[in-house]
């Protein structure tokens, strides 16, 4: 007996959810600190952590989240 | 060669005809208020935003959200200051992901914004988010959502 259509869309958007999902879970797991900088005319470059530029620029970023705190309650 | 001279021309003129866009540095800094009316209404829009400065032309803090504002204004100029060196040149939007959270500023119209995020707030909206608000700051008919018009030197 065919589905009914109405499965056959909601299969189809779980299955996308369930996609999205684990595309979020991945990046959450697999993404690593960075440092980009964005100049005039939409160029960019990223530096390295363990670059001196890098660290420099983590070392700042790093006082700012201290600045900052935590998340005020909503 | 005819090149070279318009290339100077051009070089000599460029200044003038920026001077006169409505993206030039605004002629007097936008009231504390009006920072704040726009640093409120950032927070508003943005869920992910932990803190944030707005900061003047010479990187005086016109506004911020908690914390002490000579550390905004410290910080955000270190952060400045080490984006600029990295390549020489003046940045005009930093991005930097750490593992306890994410910094994002920006400089435009003269004004410069700083923000500190949970991890992986999307980036895109974050610094249209900050660039709207500058654009806003800088604008001369700014006016806080629901408020009135106020710039220094105009009360």
């Amino acid at each position: 007996m065919p589905a009914k259509p109405h499965r056959i869309l909601l299969d189809r958007v779980s299955v996308y959810a369930d996609e999205a999902a684990a595309f979020m879970r991945r990046r959450r797991v697999s993404r690593r600190p960075f440092a980009r900088l964005y100049y005039p005319h939409g160029r960019s470059a990223d530096h390295a952590q363990d670059s001196r530029a890098g660290a420099e620029l983590f070392v700042a970023a790093g006082r700012l989240i201290e600045v900052a705190g935590k998340k005020p309650k909503r | 060669m005819t090149t070279v001279v318009i290339q100077e021309a051009r070089a000599r003129d460029t200044p003038g005809i920026f001077a006169d866009m409505a993206d030039a540095a605004p002629l007097a800094p936008p009231s504390e208020e009006s920072a704040a009316a726009a640093l409120e209404f950032l927070a508003e829009m943005s869920p992910d935003l932990r803190g944030a400065a707005i900061l003047g032309p010479e990187g005086e803090v016109l506004a911020a959200t908690e914390g002490d504002e000579d550390r905004w204004r410290e910080d955000a100029a270190a952060l400045f200051a080490a984006a600029d060196e990295a390549e020489g040149v003046p940045v005009e939007q930093v991005h930097i992901a750490t593992e306890q959270g994410e910094v994002f500023a920006i400089r435009n119209e003269g004004l410069a914004a700083v923000s500190v995020t949970d991890r992986f707030a999307l980036a895109s909206l974050m610094l249209f988010d900050l660039r709207s608000a500058l654009r806003r700051l800088a604008s001369p008919n700014f006016g806080p959502p629901g408020g009135t018009k106020s710039r220094k030197g105009e009360d």
